[in-house]
């Protein structure tokens, strides 16, 4: 797109666009070191993790700073006002990421205290899947690529479906030796907190669609989560 | 309002069993509004050069049109061709269909000065003529005989005054000059002349551009009331006018309509790049 006639104007919605790309390293970062801590019992590992997290919150603030800015002093208009509102939108998705995040790097804390289950695989593919998701939504971001946007969209249920399957998995295992019932606890909660980094992808990928068209995603996302 | 209702309805659509990402067509009709003028083909020439290209637009009743565009795009010109002020200007041709509620008002039968009391007319500057506030009022209800007693004049102008939002502030000094007053009350005098003669649809040429940002707001506040009453079509250089006042805006380049549209749509989702640059003011 062409250049505004006020180039500062121009600079700043590239800045808080540059500024959403480097919190959704943040959080990418933040999601994998989590689970990472979790797969290899890294307990200084989860602790960075935990501490890194007002990093993200106040990457959050700093966006929202500069869109608060740019509504007042330029009254961003059509695609620029669809620019500023997506990056606060999507500032506000990768700040409950982080915290989600932070949540599996606590749990990963408690986790590391008992004996390794087995089960931590299953959390770890699903940890992936979740991950790779993230990635790819803020690629789609990075790129404006709508499509890119969409087949996110489309593929979260597939982390739905993960989460159905360990969930039962889990259940089994508490069922079977009730020792493990503490430890089976945290990877459910973790699982949770994994399905729901993937909702907030798939909200993330809607922002996209919006940035990109000026239209809303109408139609409802396919979900393969019966609990819900 | 039947235009903001457009996006709503575009938020609440959602089909169930749908996989795929669905998007619902853009909601830019606006359904339901009565159609006052009706422009077909308009073209106007001033003398070799041509002004405007094959112009086609409904104008809504009871509702602000804004036209919006670069200085000389030919929103003033299509503007002027709704109350025939063209025909005033040497060489200047206009052709093509233009329907004021279904009527040619460029029909051989139509009389100009006739058709101008029903198509009203408030310019960029504000033109009280040199007499008092009162005469300024009375002005075209006393040439079209529209007060059979000094009684009922005392009426009409009292009522338009009240109408431009300006009585409470003059009802004491009617027999002063008119051109005493300050900027943003010679504007609304003007368009309580304008309005004294009972029209239908106001023509309102950049009526703020000489004001300042507190006239500016009561006169936008203005607009805003009468358009229960008339069909307003504004022509403003400021785009947060056009989308504070109007429901429904379109926007011309170099003498063609590039874009028209529900004003919601057009500002946050226009459909034509170079209206897109424009509004975002990436226009070279």
């Amino acid at each position: 797109m062409a250049e505004h006639t006020v180039k500062a104007f121009s600079e700043e919605l590239d800045a808080i666009t540059q500024e959403v790309a480097r919190m959704g390293g943040l959080a990418e970062t933040a999601v994998s070191d989590a689970l990472a801590a979790v797969a290899r019992r890294d307990t200084e590992l989860a602790q960075v993790v935990i501490q890194r997290d007002p990093k993200i919150d106040a990457a959050q603030r700093e966006i929202e700073k500069r869109a608060i800015k740019l509504f007042a002093l330029r009254q961003p208009l059509a695609s620029d006002l669809r620019v500023v509102l997506t990056a606060w939108r999507i500032a506000g998705e990768l700040e409950r990421v982080g915290d989600l995040a932070k949540n599996i790097a606590k749990r990963a804390l408690i986790l590391n205290q008992d004996e390794p289950i087995q089960l931590t695989r299953s959390v770890e593919r699903m940890g992936k899947i979740a991950g790779a998701h993230l990635k790819q939504v803020l690629d789609a971001y990075a790129n404006k690529d709508v499509q890119a946007a969409i087949n996110v969209w489309n593929s979260d249920d597939n982390i739905d479906a993960h989460y159905n399957s360990l969930f039962r998995e889990l259940l089994t295992y508490m069922i079977e030796d009730p020792r493990m019932i503490s430890s089976c606890a945290h990877l459910l909660f973790i699982a949770k907190n994994l399905e729901r980094i993937g909702d907030h992808g798939t909200n993330i990928a809607e922002y996209i669609h919006f940035l990109v068209t000026g239209e809303e995603i109408t139609a409802q996302r396919p979900r393969a989560d019966a609990a819900e | 309002m039947e235009f903001s209702a457009a996006g709503s309805e575009r938020a609440m659509s959602n089909s169930p069993a749908m996989t795929a990402p669905m998007v619902k067509a853009n909601a830019g009709s606006l359904a339901g509004a009565a159609i006052k003028i009706a422009a077909r083909d308009v073209n106007v020439h001033y003398g070799d050069k041509q002004a405007l290209f094959d112009v086609s637009m409904d104008i809504p009743d009871r509702a602000v049109t804004a036209f919006i565009g670069p200085s000389g795009c030919g929103k003033t010109t299509f503007l002027r061709c709704f109350n025939r002020m063209n025909d005033l200007i040497d060489n200047c041709r206009v052709s093509g269909s233009l329907q004021i509620e279904g009527k040619d008002a460029y029909a051989k039968t139509v009389d100009p000065v006739v058709l101008r009391t029903r198509v009203g007319m408030v310019f960029q500057k504000p033109n009280p003529f040199p007499k008092s506030i009162y005469d300024n009022v009375a002005y075209g209800p006393r040439i079209h005989g529209m007060a059979r007693s000094k009684t009922q004049m005392d009426e009409i102008v009292e009522k338009s005054l009240r109408r431009a939002g300006l009585w409470d502030e003059v009802k004491d000094r009617l027999a002063q000059p008119g051109t005493g007053l300050s900027g943003g009350q010679q504007q609304r005098l003007v368009i309580a002349r304008t309005v004294a003669v009972n029209p239908d649809i106001i023509l309102m040429d950049e009526p703020c551009s000489a004001l300042d940002p507190i006239a500016t707001a009561k006169i936008e506040e203005l607009i805003d009331e009468m358009r229960e009453n008339y069909c307003i079509v504004i022509v403003t250089h400021s785009m947060a006018q056009a989308a504070r006042v109007s429901q429904k805006t379109a926007f011309f380049h170099m003498g063609k309509l590039v874009e028209t549209g529900a004003t919601e749509e057009i500002f946050t989702n226009p459909r034509d790049t170079r209206t897109q640059d424009y509004i975002t003011g990436r226009f070279g």
